[in-house]
């Protein structure tokens, strides 16, 4: 079940350093919300609050709360891990296990977390997932073939086919276009399109258009200066962000004046 | 950061300004040319028109371009697509301008405005006048983000119905003497200034959606 994500003054820090300061914003279940800024503005930073992938980081700590189905993430005895599962997470370098076989890659994680299941059923998780990542009648004919031999752009829908295959509440793209050429990039985009029935995605991009193109809601954040944190300045529907943003700063960015 | 892109955006914006500069001083110069029957004036502005034509298909074709290879967002894109209006506005402006003066050389060495209509015409030509400075004012300020003119001009534009109705009114009332000819001429020309006056209001009305995003309608 897609959930909506709510942070509530989130703060994060690398040691002493704090790179996000109180970021504050609810994600409804069922859309694709882009976070866009100029390097250093924390918006990675803050994608990863939201699996807890951010203090895997030595020294990296957060706080403030994230609440996805109502359930605070950060609340004591949460376990990362099982946060990790609702929460899946697409990377920029597409990281299917090389050696193992697409279908094997697929089922990865859902092996991981239920443990042994019928042969049957791993049939079923694999076509599913590979025909919701849009890649199913390309290999279909390979799926015992290693996932290293796929193009970039397909090893890009794998990586997704594995992520959704666990059936997450929510899932995090970070800069999933930014390694691909530009067809894969649209069929990526596509895809996210597709996807959002059924989940809640949020992606980083570097691509303006990309935000622009994809999403529903637009997270616009910025960084006043090195060694200061990143804020969130506004985060508005896409199309309001694109015509009349509501900060002088996000126009500037959108516009390339500064950024 | 993208300084090409900016130099054309306000090679746009100039471009804007000459255009409504120029449909300013073509309907001026075919008040005073209808009023004092001057034809190397009438003849001025007719020939004139050809350059705002010109910069009407330039400003499209930048903004075209612009649009297709640059991807401007907020109030860039709203600039191009408001200077693709603002333009066939102008044009219109310079167009009805263009009329004035040909119905001036038309009657050339009579004059087409009779002494009765001469006030009303004078005072069509001064609403025009301060209509199209303000018109040019918005235009050139559309980078300050000041629309208090823009809504000045809306207020304006009601003088000029009211001057078009008291011309229907003289060339109707029994009292007049001057023929169905001079009655065509006067219609038309107020026909002319009543519709230089919205296409100022529209260019007005795009200026603000320039500036802050609304759109207005009438």
């Amino acid at each position: 079940m897609a959930q909506g994500v709510e942070a509530r003054k989130l703060n994060a820090y690398y040691g002493k350093f704090r790179a996000v300061s109180e970021v504050s914003f609810t994600i409804e279940a069922r859309t694709v919300t882009a976070f866009i800024g100029p390097s250093g503005c924390g918006k990675s930073t803050v994608l990863r609050t939201l699996n807890r992938m951010h203090e895997v980081i030595p020294g990296a700590r957060v706080d403030g709360d994230v609440l996805i189905d109502d359930q605070d993430i950060y609340a004591p005895g949460v376990d990362p891990v099982v946060v990790r599962r609702s929460v899946g997470m697409v990377f920029q370098r597409p990281n299917p296990f090389p050696t193992m076989s697409i279908y094997d890659n697929v089922v990865a994680g859902f092996t991981l977390r239920s443990g042994r299941v019928r042969k049957a059923e791993r049939d079923q998780v694999v076509e599913r997932s590979l025909r919701a990542a849009n890649l199913w009648d390309e290999v279909r004919d390979r799926l015992h073939k290693p996932g290293g031999g796929l193009s970039g752009g397909q090893q890009q829908r794998l990586c997704i086919a594995r992520a959704i295959a666990v059936e997450p509440e929510v899932l995090l793209m970070d800069e999933p276009c930014s390694a691909l050429d530009p067809i894969s990039t649209l069929a990526i985009e596509d895809l996210i399109q597709m996807l959002k029935r059924e989940y809640t995605i949020v992606i980083v991009t570097h691509n303006m258009q990309q935000a622009a193109r994809v999403s529903d809601r637009t997270a616009f954040f910025t960084v006043s200066g090195t060694g200061q944190p990143g804020q969130l300045v506004e985060l508005d529907d896409t199309a309001t962000i694109f015509s009349t943003p509501a900060d002088r700063r996000t126009e500037d960015y959108i516009s390339g004046r500064f950024g | 950061m993208r300084e090409n892109y900016h130099d054309e955006l306000d090679e746009i914006d100039e471009r804007i300004i000459e255009m409504s500069t120029l449909a300013a001083a073509a309907m001026d110069a075919a008040t005073r040319a209808l009023l004092t029957c001057d034809l190397e004036l009438a003849e001025w502005v007719i020939g004139g028109d050809d350059r705002i034509d010109a910069l009407r298909a330039e400003l499209e074709s930048a903004s075209f371009q612009l649009i297709a290879r640059q991807q401007p967002v907020a109030t860039d894109l709203r600039m191009l697509i408001g200077a693709v209006h603002l333009a066939g506005d102008l044009e219109r402006m310079g167009d009805l301008a263009h009329h004035v003066a040909k119905l001036a050389r038309m009657r050339f060495p009579d004059c087409a405005v009779p002494p009765e209509a001469h006030d009303i015409i004078e005072r069509m030509g001064a609403v025009a006048r301060s209509l199209v400075q303000k018109v040019v004012d918005v235009v050139d300020g559309i980078a300050d983000r000041d629309i208090a003119l823009a809504q000045a001009i809306e207020a304006e534009d009601d003088a000029m119905d009211a001057l078009r109705r008291a011309l229907f009114a003289l060339v109707l009332s029994p009292d007049w003497a001057q023929g169905t000819e001079a009655a065509v001429d006067l219609t038309l020309l107020g026909r002319y200034y009543e519709r230089y006056a919205d296409h100022a209001v529209a260019v007005a009305r795009q200026a603000r959606f320039i500036v802050n995003g609304q759109h207005v309608h009438s």
